[in-house]
């Protein structure tokens, strides 16, 4: 793999900042949802954070606004130096963004599907080519980048996915539970290949549910609750402060603690 | 009815009126759209009707001293004006006329003796106005069927009833190649309009209601691409295939009505002649480009907007069907329609095409049509990209 686009961000900067990020939904018959609230983490170069929580927690809203997918309501994020409120186009420059939901296009080949994105990036058709040419080899694509997507088995159509997510060699990736519907087997692989995407200098957010994977894989580790950041830090300190144990004991400590009463008040604080 | 069929059915209705397809298919179609088009309708031919009563038509008459009756009765004709005639010339157009009504020399002398003589209104039912002359002269022809008659019993001394029929006729002398262009210019606009709103409607709501459904918006949202380019790709696509089908739509007519139909013998000689010279083709072409445009921004507006595949067609369905009413109004339309018609998108595209087709073109008619869609286009253009930009409705479940 060619060395990644130089980065706008000062060497030693982290090049992944959020500040009080929050989002509230609203619902016409329920009112202002907020989904994330305040919440602020930092990244550095060639590290993974690791965003964990239940289903609903807020790690999608927050990961899609990282995106520039949805706008922030209060509060901003900044990739590699760039904030994603005032210039979403040259951050979605600088992302990769996968979502284990997201699927791919049926109808277009492996290669296909990988020159429209390089396209859509930007990229012209002769770095096209020789990116696919590079990453068809790193991701083991030759035996099915000439097949049509609706023909793939999942692990291809995850690997296909996580090709087309750094064809255009972004520094930052954000995965949105990457394993999502994998068997362990393809679930395996997808990690081998963030820890191979990690040994290469990527920055990257991982969220998950499962407590191996961010075990695994991740540096830095923030539990997620009802939009707010509960605990933050790297798996040594987590244990520390929350008495030891597996990823999952502290996980299932931190949740507890909050209350229904804390997380009302949580919401009051960005409700208009 | 048992109890359990009587839950199913509360629960269906339950269901289907939390469904917003089945109060716009129930309630808002049914009171707003359909009675709308059916008002549309119902303007479009009194507009006609009051067009047609405006209209001034020329009929050359030959041999009008012969019958003493027949001079009081054309001028009690509104907006008939008659042109006294020697002969029956070779063609209305020569004589610059819009219907010939021929009384053949002596008939005042051939009634009585009871020769086979023929009164003969020539018309063109390819045209409209010599249509619309046909129509009025029609009470005339039949005061000369009474005339005559009268004339025949009188000399004969016999009761009036006892008079052989006496030809009083109508004669359409439209050529193979005149009512093949009538027959051009009143369907090919309106089996476009038909052919490019179909064409484009799937291609549409897959393009943008299709990648929600799919999950692949994500993705593409994502990506560096701004989404004014994305939703231009996509009505890019619309149009072409729109275009396309508009394209193999006229290809088809023309082979069916004129390649097919001259292999089969049986029905080249009932078949009229379609007439479309290249260049009308070339016109054509390019006005199905309004058209297209306009429908795929719509569509492409409406596709953003859907949260389902299933909820974009049925919404698609409605734009196809008010294209189809719009088509039908160029149908009805006789002469020259007035300029603000040209302003009403689809409506303005099909009049145009009809124009081509009988080289009737105004070029105010041209220039109105062709602007008033592009910026209808561009409004639907800039609806479709902020909704491709807004995150209540891209994510709305």
């Amino acid at each position: 793999m060619r060395p990644r686009s130089p980065t706008q961000s000062a060497p030693g900067d982290p090049l992944i900042e959020v500040l009080n990020l929050c989002k509230t939904f609203h619902d016409r018959k329920k009112g202002p949802i907020p989904a994330v609230l305040n919440v602020s983490f930092t990244c550095s170069p060639g590290r993974v954070f690791g965003l964990l929580g239940r289903n609903g927690a807020g790690k999608t809203t927050t990961l899609r606004m990282l995106a520039t997918i949805l706008y922030p309501t209060s509060g901003t994020a900044r990739i590699d130096g760039i904030d994603v409120n005032q210039n979403p186009g040259e951050v979605r420059k600088r992302i990769g963004y996968l979502s284990g939901d997201t699927k791919l296009y049926d109808r277009l080949t492996g290669r296909e599907l990988l020159t429209y994105f390089g396209e859509l990036a930007g990229m012209s058709p002769a770095s096209i080519a020789g990116r696919i040419a590079e990453v068809q080899v790193s991701f083991q694509l030759a035996d099915f980048l000439d097949k049509r997507v609706g023909k793939m088995s999942t692990g291809m159509k995850q690997r296909l996915s996580l090709c087309r997510v750094v064809l255009h060699d972004p520094p930052v990736l954000i995965f949105d539970e990457p394993t999502s519907g994998l068997d362990v087997m393809g679930a395996r692989e997808v990690l081998r290949i963030v820890q191979d995407l990690k040994s290469k200098g990527r920055t990257i957010i991982f969220s998950t549910h499962i407590m191996t994977e961010a075990e695994k894989i991740c540096d830095e580790i923030a539990i997620i609750e009802r939009g707010s950041i509960l605990a933050k830090g790297n798996l040594d300190s987590l244990r520390r402060e929350h008495g030891g144990g597996s990823l999952e004991d502290v996980f299932v400590s931190t949740v507890e603690k909050v209350t229904p009463e804390e997380a009302g008040r949580a919401g009051e604080r960005v409700r208009p | 009815m048992s109890g359990r069929a009587w839950a199913v059915c509360r629960k269906e209705l339950r269901d289907a009126m939390r469904d917003g397809r089945t109060i716009i298919a129930v309630f808002v179609v049914p009171f707003i759209l359909y009675p709308g088009l059916m008002l549309f309708m119902g303007w479009i031919e009194s507009q006609n009707k009051k067009e047609e009563g405006a209209l001034q038509v020329s009929v050359g008459v030959v041999g009008e001293a012969q019958l003493p009756g027949l001079t009081p009765a054309l001028k009690a004709l509104e907006g008939v004006t008659t042109v006294p005639l020697d002969r029956v010339p070779p063609s209305l157009e020569a004589a610059g006329v819009d219907a010939v009504l021929s009384i053949p020399p002596g008939i005042a002398q051939a009634i009585p003796r009871g020769d086979s003589v023929k009164v003969e209104l020539l018309y063109k039912d390819a045209d409209h106005k010599s249509s619309a002359a046909e129509e009025r002269l029609r009470p005339v022809l039949d005061d000369v069927q009474r005339e005559l008659t009268v004339l025949w019993a009188r000399s004969q001394g016999a009761p009036v009833k006892q008079a052989p029929a006496i030809a009083v006729e109508k004669r359409d002398i439209s050529s193979k190649a005149e009512e093949g262009r009538f027959l051009a210019a009143l369907i090919i606009p309106y089996i476009l309009v038909f052919m490019v709103a179909a064409g484009s409607m799937h291609i549409a709501i897959d393009a943008t209601t299709g990648e929600k459904e799919r999950s692949t918006l994500e993705t593409l949202l994502a990506t560096s691409t701004p989404r004014s380019d994305l939703v231009l790709g996509k009505m890019l696509a619309v149009i072409a295939v729109a275009l396309t089908a508009g394209l193999v739509g006229i290809l088809g007519l023309w082979f069916n009505l004129t390649v097919l139909a001259g292999m089969m013998p049986a029905l080249s000689g009932q078949s009229v002649q379609l007439t479309m010279r290249p260049e009308q083709a070339l016109f054509i072409l390019l006005t199905v480009l309004p058209t297209a445009i306009f429908l795929s921004a719509a569509l492409v507006a409406i596709g953003c907007f859907a949260r389902s595949m299933r909820e974009g067609q049925t919404y698609a369905t409605y734009v196809y069907m008010a294209s189809v009413f719009l088509g039908l109004g160029s149908f009805r339309q006789l002469g020259t329609p007035p300029v603000e018609r040209f302003m009403i998108p689809i409506l303005n595209t099909a009049l145009l095409q009809r124009e081509i087709l009988t080289d009737t073109v105004v070029p105010m008619h041209a220039a109105v049509t062709l602007g008033t869609s592009a910026v209808v286009a561009a409004i639907m253009f800039v609806m479709a990209t902020r909704l491709f930009s807004n995150e209540s409705v891209l994510f709305r479940t």
